[in-house]
């Protein structure tokens, strides 16, 4: 049996006196009690936002594009500012559950299930703006690969557009599969404590007869090793196609190298962001405190201020090259962006992502909740208006007369609120019927991290280091 | 058995001393034929080999220096069994950056418009366009920001190294140095952010072919000398524990590191395919350019060997768990790495350089040596001057019970 012992230099990740049991108490409270008033209000927000949306959407889909003020200069808008802005939150969710499992980051645990859950929503979110963007949506199909009467295969291979089609399908199929392949063993202890009968069932149905027989446990392990392989290329893989879809263009701002790499830094910056969003919120509500403590969110505060400082290289790496290359409209493409009509949204950008974070290089603010709460709303604000600020690039083409500048409809607002109003209406939902915490991710680190088994600890650290290596090498 | 003192084996000694005194005639050699030749070609050999290695050995000795600084930000307990190596290597920085200092100083001071075309004069008159580029293309500036970055450099390698020893002597179960090197990495991460992951490769690399320009060019820099570091860190180790040093270092150890020579190999290439299928899309000339020598050109056999050495060996050789737990195996991809990312700088150095006329010959070779034997002679003199295991790091108990 390998020693449970972690260094007191880490603090623990499971506070105060918790027992197997105990975990299990705590995390199925919230889905074994009533609704509370609180809830129950906040999911009829969300609702109501997402049936605005869908209003939204109709009208769009019965008038047509036309609805929304996009151009002919400016062919792209809010639509693919919103799908690019979700997809990046869905970046988090896959890091903490692939990444940081491959690296050993014991803290994923206390918010791997929520960032999964999270990851997930806002992929759906994201989806919903190309659909909506075809206008005729009946023939949406059009973009997979199928069989057809007309020759050849009708999607254009060489597009990013269509690769991404199959990278974001493909990173919602195995992030769902791992989602719900981790959720199984927790499905299974909600069926075994089930006090009525629909419940039992409803539960049973969804844990898909687990037992928890060692063999159970084994393939489950082995399950979820394979997934974070094929997850690990993934979290690359999506936002470097998203880029792709822009840096393969020649349109000056579009046309960079560094896309790639900078677009998987901002995705993970901004999903951070929504994972603390989410979860400053869930533990306070939910009376999860001890579970996601305050290591967790400065452990997350870390890596967006990591991933909030490569971004702000990657800008300012762009405004060089922009004016090192040579190119006059490069040149002028970055002169727009800061000086031109939407010099707003760069400084908005430039605030949000890069300045702002800094701040989380001090220790009081990164262990502060309401300042992280107040940091991961700027830092979403940001990363939305960097989207916008690329896709601007568009306002101004090379023929003077067809300058021109967007404001969304109400329509395209109608329609991002609703996104707003799908992703927390399923939150919502998840947080009341499923275990927000992984319980039996939880117990894996509870003898190593909790606090009460490390305080037993002590007898390891007064060991010399040569008694312990003794005993820990020799003695088995 | 876990405060081991390094003693420099008598084969290693010579071996290292050979090998630096091969450098040296090489050196001494290439200076006489090479450099006082009339053949501009040869001269341009000259100075090219030197900028390539010394930056090349530079950069993948700062490596480690980095490698510190993010474990220890991260608080990585499995490096803690091996971290005087990669300290050993971080504090010869000073001394590769010297090198690298003297020759990138000597070319640009002697005006030596055949390897930075943008020391020629009238540069600016030829073409409009680069009236722009001279800001930051320019001689003085050139220089200042070289020797505020060497310098810093140099510091943070010997630094890290000091705090690491001085906890050494700490009370027991004292972490103050344990924060102030947390604190010390941080600032290191910033600077090496402004320094290799942006403005140096354009510096002193990519402004070789002046004209062209890659937004991606430092990132795939700091890839290609982040995995060769790694391999190095992997090489010391193995030979370490061969000589009876390092027992605690096990299997698992060796298998996380093996692991990062596996990701960022592949780490490197997503960079490199990023930045290669980017212009190759769009199509545009200043840009291609840059490929059309490498691709099409007198350097396609680098071009594809770079892509076989530093992306289909390591991948397909490491993917199995068994492999990287293998001494042998791990052993022959570091190599294979190492000799990859050299081939790698090679081919970002020689084409706006020696053009057509490159050369794999007795001047190349010989400074390779040169610069291998002065890496092990120095690492390994490093290696002796403190013990082999950071006794009083608080993360030293969880390195000895690692599971990869």
């Amino acid at each position: 049996m390998h020693l449970k012992y972690e260094s007191v230099i880490r603090e623990p990740l499971v506070d105060g006196n918790k027992s197997y049991h105990q975990v299990t108490e705590d995390i199925c409270a919230t889905i074994e009690n009533k609704p509370t008033k609180l809830w129950t209000i906040g999911f009829l927000i969300s609702a109501s936002l997402l049936a605005f949306g869908m209003f939204s959407v109709t009208w769009e889909v019965y008038w047509g594009t036309g609805v929304w003020h996009l151009n002919k200069t400016i062919g792209w808008g809010w639509d693919i500012t919103n799908f690019v802005w979700w997809v990046g939150i869905g970046h988090a969710g896959t890091l903490i559950s692939a990444i940081l499992l491959l690296f050993r980051q014991g803290w994923r645990t206390g918010v791997n299930r929520a960032a999964e859950a999270m990851t997930i929503f806002a992929v759906m979110c994201a989806g919903q703006f190309p659909i909506w963007h075809m206008g005729r949506v009946w023939d949406a199909f059009f973009v997979l690969p199928y069989g057809n009467t007309r020759g050849p295969l009708w999607p254009n291979f060489i597009s990013p557009l269509l690769w991404d089609v199959f990278a974001i399908s493909t990173y919602f199929t195995v992030s769902l599969l791992f989602w719900y392949s981790g959720l199984i063993p927790d499905f299974a202890t909600l069926r075994d404590r089930a006090k009525t009968k629909f419940r039992k069932a409803a539960y049973g149905v969804v844990s898909f007869g687990w037992a928890g027989s060692a063999k159970h446990w084994q393939r489950h392990e082995m399950l979820s090793l394979v997934l974070a392989g094929l997850s690990t290329p993934l979290v690359l893989s999506v936002h470097t196609i998203v880029s792709f879809d822009f840096a393969t263009s020649i349109v000056p701002g579009w046309h960079t190298t560094i896309f790639p790499p900078y677009f998987v830094a901002g995705a993970v910056f901004s999903g951070f962001a929504m994972v603390q969003t989410l979860l400053v919120i869930t533990r306070k509500v939910l009376n999860l405190q001890e579970y996601i403590t305050i290591g967790h969110i400065e452990a997350m505060n870390k890596v967006i201020v990591l991933t909030g400082s490569i971004v702000g290289v990657a800008y300012l790496t762009e405004l060089f090259i922009a004016y090192f290359s040579g190119v006059l409209w490069e040149q002028e493409a970055f002169r727009l962006r800061v000086l031109g009509p939407y010099w707003w949204a760069y400084w908005a950008m430039m605030t949000c992502n890069v300045v702002s974070p800094q701040l989380f290089w001090f220790k009081k603010l990164r262990r502060n909740v309401w300042f992280t709460f107040f940091m991961s709303i700027i830092v979403n604000i940001g990363m939305w208006f960097e989207r916008f600020v690329i896709i601007m690039a568009l306002h101004r083409d090379y023929l003077p007369s067809s300058w021109s500048y967007y404001t969304p409809s109400w329509t395209e607002v109608g329609f991002y609120l609703g996104s707003f109003g799908l992703f927390f209406t399923c939150y919502f939902l998840f947080a009341k019927y499923f275990p927000v915490i992984a319980i039996a991710e939880i117990k894996f680190i509870l003898k190593t991290s909790g606090e009460n088994y490390k305080n037993k600890m002590t007898e390891y650290e007064d060991q010399t280091n040569e008694h312990f290596l003794e005993e820990q090498t020799h003695h088995h | 058995m876990l405060n081991q003192e390094f003693k420099v084996p008598a084969k290693l000694k010579t071996t290292s001393l050979t090998l630096l005194a091969i450098g040296i005639v090489t050196l001494l050699a290439g200076v006489f034929t090479l450099l006082m030749s009339h053949d501009q070609m040869s001269q341009n050999r000259f100075w090219a080999v030197l900028l390539q290695n010394s930056v090349f050995f530079l950069l993948i000795s700062l490596a480690s220096v980095f490698i510190l600084s993010a474990t220890s930000l991260a608080q990585g307990a499995w490096i803690v069994s091996f971290r005087r190596i990669p300290e050993a290597i971080g504090s010869i920085v000073w001394v590769m950056a010297m090198i690298a200092g003297l020759v990138l100083l000597t070319i640009v001071w002697t005006n030596n418009h055949h390897i930075y075309k943008w020391l020629e004069d009238g540069y600016i008159v030829h073409n409009k366009l680069n009236a722009l580029k001279n800001f930051f293309l320019n001689r003085n500036f050139f220089t200042i920001w070289t020797l505020i970055v060497l310098g810093l450099w140099s510091w943070f390698g010997i630094k890290l190294r000091q705090l690491s020893i001085k906890q050494d002597s700490d009370p027991k179960g004292s972490t103050k140095t344990y924060w102030l090197n947390f604190n010390y990495s941080a600032g290191f991460i910033f600077v090496f952010a402004l320094s290799l992951a942006s403005t140096i490769p354009w510096l002193w690399i990519m402004s070789l072919d002046a004209h062209w320009f890659s937004t991606m060019f430092s990132w795939y820099t700091f890839a290609s000398s982040f995995v060769s570091g790694m391999s190095m860190i992997m090489l010391w180790i193995l030979y370490t524990k061969r000589h009876g040093y390092l027992g605690h270092v096990n299997d698992e150890h060796i298998h996380d590191v093996g692991k990062f020579m596996f990701a960022f190999s592949i780490f490197w290439t997503y960079l490199w395919f990023s930045q290669f299928m980017l212009i190759w899309y769009a199509n545009i000339p200043e840009e291609t350019i840059y490929f059309k020598i490498r691709m099409h050109g007198p350097y396609k056999f680098f071009y594809w060997i770079n892509i076989i050495l530093n992306f289909v060996c390591p991948i397909l050789i490491l993917m199995p768990r068994p492999n990287k737990r293998n001494y042998f195996v791990v052993t022959l991809v570091a190599i294979i790495i190492l000799t990859g990312h050299w081939i790698d700088f090679y081919q970002m150095v020689m084409p706006a350089t020696v053009g057509e006329n490159w050369h794999i010959g007795w001047f190349e070779i010989g400074i390779v040596c040169g610069f291998i034997g002065l890496i092990i002679s120095l690492v390994s003199n490093k290696l002796t001057k403190a013990p082999l295991v950071p006794q009083n790091n608080p993360l030293l108990k969880e390195t000895i019970i690692h599971i990869s």
